[in-house]
């Protein structure tokens, strides 16, 4: 067998077990050979990729042809969107002797539909004032008749923050937070007040993970970002959502420093403002990756923050946790970054529903 | 005539775009031609650009839409817009041609940015090996499309091609596919270190 036959037994997983293994192996020692391989496996997908996508265009030309016919000339859309739009199909006409006149009939048929829509939309603009008027008209009086129905909570000893950490019901913490609790709770404004249990907590770098009670409350979580492995450089721009008051309120600054509170390089220093009842919350990059776990801040100073490292999480997990619990806890969801290249409100909007009010109750 | 379903939602195409089913992609296609043959024409364009500016998005969407963690951030109409516009006047830059673009004013505008960059270089990629293989000649491109692409085995390609055993269609299989490493990837380095491997 030469070597591209090797290669494509492989690829087409057609070696026996310990040539396989063999295979694998190599590929793990020996860089040149990887490369080869790794050249071939590229050529052979592309090529198959250059077949799905002549299919698929030979496809959509049918299509066309089927329904637009290959001999039929379609009239130039200049200036006629609304009869277009209106009647939502080609104005396909054969070429022939009756061009002109249907040219004539479509040009004054637009003009008469284009003044027609103008006219529609402002109409629909001052109808759509009314509404808002009357919907917060309505909103004044609902509020003066309706009793409040909201179930009053005895207070809390502690709050902070906390968010998701994938949709099986896992949230993430600060360790100071939850330590020596009898009960924790979180909620926000899509989640009702649920109880959650501690299952992991890691002093050293002040972690805890909580899971609800009920599951069901995750139910139909789709957590939008990722824990990023990488540590964040000096200077990317960072920011956090938490709770110092009872509603969600948005920090942001910079990255600035590799390492924390005298020198602990599990930490990040930020320069967001923080206030008691951050910590736990989520640290963002631009791109919405995870990149730690707001901390605390030094007495006094202001716009100084802490954030634990988000690759500490995994560390401590993966050094730590029961095999169990790291598969239900790091199982990948799968997710396409739906965060990238968002505007920071819609990143916002997105992440919100994952970020909680962490309320603790103790004895004493 | 079947009756087919007159409406789909942005979720059923995209859907149906995934399974491959030919009544939602006919369906699809028929839906938005409008709207990119409009804005085509409307910039300098002519109707067969129009026809294959539209072709290439439904393309991107199709390709992108591969992916299961695909989502729309946007309305299907709004993303096919935008792809389009992008698409097109990377066209016109790469002709030279300077223009007042004319917009639809009443189309919102989504950042496709991430999905056109992995098309465009999957095209670049594309169109490499095309070139590789033109080059290649023949009977070496056929060679080579029948074993990968059409997956014929190798007595098959023997007896096509008129070579006395498999054995040696093996040999010619590996030099034609050697040469077409060195036109894809451009180099002379790789190849020659791929044949010093053994194993």
């Amino acid at each position: 067998m030469n070597i591209v036959e090797t290669f494509d037994s492989y690829l087409n997983n057609t070696l026996r077990a310990e040539e396989k293994k063999a295979f694998e192996s190599r590929l793990q020692q020996d860089a040149v050979f990887a490369k080869a391989f790794h050249e071939h496996k590229t050529l052979v997908d592309t090529m198959a990729q250059s077949a799905k996508r002549e299919n698929f265009k030979q496809k959509l030309n049918n299509i066309h042809k089927e329904l637009f016919g290959e001999n039929t000339k379609i009239i130039s859309m200049v200036r006629e969107n609304s009869f277009a739009q209106r009647h939502g199909r080609t104005i396909a006409v054969a070429a022939s002797t009756a061009l002109v006149a249907v040219l004539a009939t479509v040009a004054a048929l637009s003009t008469g539909g284009y003044l027609l829509k103008k006219q529609n939309n402002e109409i629909l603009e001052l109808k759509r004032n009314v509404m808002e008027l009357k919907y917060s008209n309505d909103g004044i009086v609902e509020g003066i008749t309706k009793k409040k129905t909201k179930t009053v909570y005895a207070p809390a000893n502690l709050e902070g923050s906390a968010f998701a950490l994938n949709n099986r019901g896992y949230i993430v913490t600060s360790y100071h937070m939850v330590k020596s609790a009898d009960s924790v709770f979180i909620q926000n404004e899509n989640t009702e007040r649920s109880h959650a249990k501690v299952v992991y907590t890691d002093e050293a770098i002040d972690l805890a993970i909580l899971k609800l009670d009920n599951t069901n409350v995750a139910e139909n979580w789709q957590v939008p970002y990722g824990l990023k492995n990488k540590t964040a450089e000096i200077g990317e721009k960072v920011f956090t959502l938490g709770y110092p008051r009872s509603d969600v309120v948005y920090g942001e600054g910079a990255l600035s420093s590799m390492s924390g509170y005298s020198g602990d390089t599990s930490m990040y220093q930020i320069s967001i403002p923080v206030n008691p009842g951050n910590s736990g919350g989520p640290l963002l990059d631009e791109q919405g990756n995870i990149v730690g776990v707001i901390k605390g801040k030094i007495t006094g100073a202001e716009a100084t923050g802490f954030a634990m490292k988000a690759n500490q999480i995994l560390r401590s997990l993966d050094q730590n946790a029961s095999d169990s619990l790291k598969t239900e806890l790091l199982t990948p969801i799968s997710r396409k970054q739906t965060l990238r290249n968002l505007k920071r409100s819609e990143q916002v909007k997105r992440i919100n529903p994952y970020v909680f009010n962490v309320l603790v109750y103790k004895a004493d | 005539m079947s009756v087919s379903k007159v409406q789909f939602s942005d979720e059923e195409f995209i859907e149906g775009l995934r399974s491959g089913n030919n009544e939602v992609l006919k369906a699809l296609y028929k839906k938005h031609f409008q709207l990119v043959l409009k804005f085509i024409v409307n910039n300098n364009g002519t109707q067969e650009a129009a026809q294959d500016i539209y072709q290439e998005c439904i393309i991107v969407l199709y390709e992108n839409a591969q992916d299961p963690g695909f989502q729309l951030h946007c309305q299907l109409h709004t993303y096919i817009y935008s792809v389009a516009r992008r698409l097109w006047l990377k066209q016109l830059k790469k002709a030279g041609k300077t223009f007042l673009m004319k917009e639809d004013e009443e189309m919102d505008l989504a950042d496709v940015s991430e999905d056109l960059t992995q098309h465009l270089q999957k095209e670049t990629d594309l169109e490499k090996l095309n070139t590789s293989m033109s080059q290649l000649g023949e009977p070496c491109q056929s060679l080579i499309r029948d074993f990968y692409v059409n997956r014929l085995s190798m007595d098959e390609i023997s007896a096509k091609f008129g070579y006395t055993n498999a054995d040696n269609a093996k040999n010619q299989k590996y030099k034609c596919l050697q040469r077409l490493k060195k036109f894809f990837f451009n180099t002379t380095g790789g190849v020659e270190q791929t044949q010093r491997l053994e194993l």
